[in-house]
């Protein structure tokens, strides 16, 4: 053992002197040699001539004592790399060809892995993140899962008794704060939070403190905390900030801390100011309702299951104790990062990462068919290298290293690719939406990342060069140097393989079109659609007035109807109203229906509808049609009869016998008794992808509500309108927080970028993997016409047409283009299964992309076919026989 | 080469390197020479099988090799045992006489 380290050792490190032995030991043997042949009595020339036929190449020996010695291992690699790079260097074309597409397949996978990395591997910056835990309300007998705590009382009486489960267990909801003074009033979204929030997360402030616990109560809640970048914009990065009075819904705060950039709890999405959440005696004992939602640090080495137990132990003692609000309530757990996952589409991004896996399997495939039929043009070479006494596992070795060398270039370059490709996704991320993205859609371009692009590289390049390596290394040495003249098709086995791989990536791309297609379409039906109103040239605005100014609902009433009419008296805008809620916005409201003359609905088998009290002419400025009845007009004032519309999806579930018009509904909790007027079509609330929904409107001149939300629509685009409201409203009421004037068109725009983003993503991997599989299934052809050119002379000579050559080279890449298609849709049908639960528009099976793919492939097979089988049906016989 | 030559079986050169070896350190040349005497002329070993199984067996540990001079004063690489190559050979032998018998005794049973 000792000795073969050394003798490596030796071999590598004093590489001349041991070649110096070598060459004395063997000059040596020979010398002596020529002296026995003269002692027996030959003339000294013909001595010497006779020992040098017997002694055979000596570089073979050489190479052989090379071997014996181990000298090959660390000595072989670098000389394998210097002329693997020399190789290279000298087929530029082959070189650049086959590192581009390395790029482009690595570089894909760059940049996806940096998003699976971002999201999946480090998804929070916390530590121990496996110990958070979400609480949410669970309904035994109806099996629904809620996203809140089961009732305020609930969370407060499990907090209160230290359950042995969790070391802390913490309060929060999303909250605007409307921020007023300093500047002009601003509506801020960010959250009420237990006093424990940052300190259970295990994030620190970047100036003063987090939360103490006496801020619980409300009495003391009136400090806040603000995020890094509502520092920077509104306090102008104010060093003294802590202890600065502001004005909170009218009420005086002080700030008592500033988070840094990157601190973020992507479940309360976009947040710049969190308030301690601030529960009175009245809260703290209220079973019915629940308004916020929790999340808990379990202690180190409880299991999820154990607290899970232990929490169901305690909701069913509240049970027996209370059955009249909490029976079948219940709470589970549910890991937070599995919830963060859930809303950040991490099901898409596994399965961009699985398309772009396949990617690039095709693109090494390419890789590799060409270093087949370039080792194919090479057999001369190793052929020559054999003779010269290079063993066959030395030019395998040399085989792979060229491979390796190739890769691991096209993973550098790959990483340059990636790199412009995770630039490109962050930048096609609005802002306003990063806060609910995790990492605030930053990718994670990480020591990780770069082992994985690096690991595949190498990886790949072992794999795929293995097979070129073999499939060349393996010819008869004396039949390639007698062949070497580049006419016969290289050997069996390396044929065999290139066409292996060029049906198997074809297999692979059309399994890639297929599920890219499928996502693709399937993202297309939930961007352009019918939203069930106009969205073109419509400014939203939403308006909250404040409850401490604005205390009756005369009061809001007379502030909704002065800024109304002032925004409808711009010149810009030709029509404006109001709605309490807006399809697309940040909330909505379902209230509980009953229709006036049916049996009471069972517990738990309430109707529910959408619900937003409106001006009259609403439905006009959203070009939402009115169906039947008529719409809310301006009669509708507080003292005559209460009305209502609903949509058509409420009247065909629950008027289907009936004319809606006329009947009468009791509405929420407070029975409100409204008659139907009017049907209108369904709006799209929330996604292009939402299932019908029952939804209903009632008139704001009716049912006043401080939130308000005015929608301006002008005859053509312009940017003024935005400012122009804004002034409106400061003229009415200067302390008066107008957030979010922004066009309709930027706010649907911005709900879809996840989709618009993936679907542009995979529009650029379909067209990858389909330009692979075409330049794939060309280069075999054309290599395959290149050499035959000598019998496809033969063939003319005797009579064979140019058209029948081009069929037989054409129906000869068809025949594998054509095995390739049916093994890639036998695999598409599986992996359309398998993304059955991300496709909510297309049917897995979708028709049109299975019939559409293969047979759009066979096109570009054929085209690839046919270029150089045209050159083949050229082919002049008297040239080709002279060829040789 | 001999006409009466034959091929060396896989492995046993090996075992004749060892055995020339054991008695006294001897440069390649002189092995090749002495392996043909004794087999009265009947084993030739080419240089081409020669060295790198000289350099295969010091790698192993069996064999050291020194430089030094030869009878006729010239610089050589003489070969000697080691005691692990002393071992090796014993074994070796044991094994060789093993295969013989065993293949002699397949032949004249069947």
């Amino acid at each position: 053992m000792l000795s073969d380290v050394l003798m490596r050792l030796r071999a590598l490190f004093r590489r001349k002197a041991v070649e110096g032995e070598m060459n004395d030991e063997l000059k040596f043997h020979f010398e002596q040699h020529v002296k026995k042949l003269i002692e027996a009595g030959m003339p000294r020339e013909a001595a010497q001539r006779q020992a040098r036929l017997e002694f055979g190449g000596d570089d073979q020996i050489k190479e052989e004592c090379r071997e014996a010695r181990g000298l090959n291992l660390l000595e072989t690699f670098g000389q394998d790399i210097r002329y693997g790079l020399r190789t290279l260097r000298k087929a530029p074309g082959f070189t650049a060809v086959a590192i581009l597409t390395l790029a482009l397949g690595i570089g894909a996978n760059t940049a996806i892995f940096s998003y699976v990395n971002a999201w999946m591997i480090k998804p929070l910056p916390y530590p121990h993140v496996d110990r958070l835990v979400i609480l949410l309300s669970h309904d035994k007998k109806k099996g629904g899962t809620g996203d809140s705590v089961s009732s305020t009382a609930d969370f407060c009486d499990y907090q209160a008794q230290g359950s042995p489960s969790f070391d802390a267990l913490v309060p929060y909801t999303s909250w605007y704060f409307n921020l007023t003074g300093d500047g002009p009033p601003d509506r801020i979204l960010g959250g009420l939070v237990g006093w424990n929030f940052f300190q259970t997360l295990g994030a620190h402030p970047m100036l003063g403190r987090t939360f103490l616990q006496q801020e619980a109560q409300p009495a003391l809640s009136h400090v806040a905390i603000i995020s890094r970048g509502l520092w920077e914009s509104r306090f102008a990065a104010d060093p003294q900030i802590i202890g600065r009075a502001v004005t909170i819904q009218g009420e005086t705060y002080s700030i008592v801390g500033v988070m840094p950039a990157d601190f973020q709890y992507p479940l309360m999405g976009v947040a710049n100011m969190w308030a301690p959440l601030a529960l009175d005696d009245k809260q703290r004992s209220d079973r019915e309702t629940s308004w916020f939602q929790a999340f808990g640090r379990m202690k180190p080495g409880v299991t999820q299951q154990q607290a899970g137990a232990e929490l169901s132990a305690f909701t069913d003692r509240l049970e027996k104790l209370y059955p009249l609000s909490n029976t079948n309530q219940t709470m589970v757990l549910s890991p937070m990062l599995f919830e963060i996952g859930k809303n950040e589409g991490a099901r898409e991004v596994l399965a961009c990462f699985w398309i772009v896996g396949l990617v690039l399997l095709i693109a090494c495939a390419n890789v590799a068919n060409l270093m087949l039929a370039r080792a194919s043009r090479r057999t001369k070479e190793f052929a020559l290298r054999g003779t010269l006494g290079a063993s066959r596992g030395r030019l395998i070795r040399q085989l792979l290293t060229e491979s390796l060398l190739l890769f691991i270039a096209g993973g550098a370059a790959g990483t340059l690719f990636g790199l412009w490709g995770v630039h490109w996704i962050e930048s096609s991320i609005p802002d306003r939406i990063r806060g609910y993205i995790v990492n605030y859609g930053r990718a994670n371009l990480d020591l990780t990342t770069l082992s994985y692009t690096f690991g595949i590289a190498v990886l790949c390049g072992i794999v795929f060069g293995l097979a070129p390596a073999f499939g060349s290394s393996g010819v008869d040495l004396n039949r390639s140097l007698r062949e070497a003249s580049g006419q016969i098709p290289g050997s069996r086995l390396a044929r065999r393989l290139r066409s292996t791989f060029v049906a198997g990536e074809i297999a692979l791309a059309v399994v890639v079109l297929i599920c890219t297609v499928l996502l693709v379409r399937d993202s297309i039906r939930s961007i352009y659609g019918d939203l069930g109103f106009q969205p073109h040239n419509l400014m939203v605005t939403q308006l909250a007035a404040s409850p401490t100014k604005y205390k009756t609902p005369a009061a809001i009433r007379s502030f909704h109807d002065e800024v109304l009419t002032r925004v409808q008296a711009l010149p810009e805008a030709s029509s404006a109203d109001t709605s309490q809620y807006l399809p697309f916005s940040e909330s909505n409201q379902v209230k509980v229906i009953h229709i006036v003359g049916r049996p009471p609905a069972e517990p738990g088998e309430e109707l529910g509808a959408e619900y937003s009290a409106i001006t009259s002419g609403y439905f006009h400025t959203m070009q939402i049609p009115v169906i039947r009845g008529r719409a809310i007009e301006s009669g509708d004032g507080p003292d005559s009869q209460k009305v209502a519309v609903i949509n058509e999806t409420l009247m065909h579930q629950q008027f289907a016998k009936q004319d809606p018009i006329g009947q009468q509904l009791e509405v929420g909790d407070s029975k409100d008794l409204v008659t139907i007027v009017g049907v209108v079509h369904d709006v799209k609330l929330f996604s292009l992808t939402d299932r019908p929904m029952r939804e209903m409107y009632v008139s704001a001149a009716q049912f006043p509500s401080g939130d308000m939300s005015i929608v301006a629509r002008s005859d053509r685009p312009t940017a003024d309108l935005a400012n122009e409201i804004r002034s409106a409203v400061w003229s009415v009421d200067p302390d008066q927080p107008v957030s979010l004037v922004r066009a309709m068109d930027d706010v649907i725009t911005e709900r879809n970028t996840g989709e618009r983003v993936l679907a542009q993503m995979l529009v650029f991997f379909g067209v990858l993997a389909l330009l692979l599989g075409a330049i794939g299934i060309y280069g075999v052809t054309a290599h395959s016409v290149q050499q035959r050119v000598h019998e496809i002379g033969i063939r003319m000579a005797l009579g064979a047409s140019s058209s029948q050559v081009m069929r037989m080279i054409v129906g000869q890449g068809l025949k594998l283009a054509l095995v390739g298609i049916a093994c890639g849709l036998f695999v598409a049908v599986g992996a359309a299964r398998a993304m059955a639960s991300i496709l909510e528009n297309v049917k897995p099976s979708d028709p049109v992309t299975f019939l559409a793919v293969p047979s759009f492939f066979l096109i570009v097979a054929l085209a690839a076919c046919y270029i150089p089988a045209r050159r083949g049906a050229h082919v002049d016989p008297m040239v080709a026989l002279k060829y040789e | 080469m001999t006409a009466n030559a034959i091929d060396l079986p896989q492995g046993t050169l090996d075992l004749l390197i060892l055995r020339t070896l054991a008695l006294g350190p001897e440069h390649g040349w002189a092995i090749s020479e002495r392996i043909h005497q004794v087999s009265s002329q009947v084993l030739q070993i080419h240089q081409g099988s020669l060295y790198p199984a000289l350099h295969r067996l010091e790698r192993r540990g069996w064999i050291k090799a020194t430089w030094g001079a030869s009878e006729n004063n010239r610089r050589a690489k003489f070969y000697e045992l080691t005691k692990a190559g002393r071992k090796q050979l014993e074994t070796e032998k044991d094994e060789w006489k093993k295969l013989i018998a065993a293949v002699a005794q397949v032949l004249e049973t069947v």
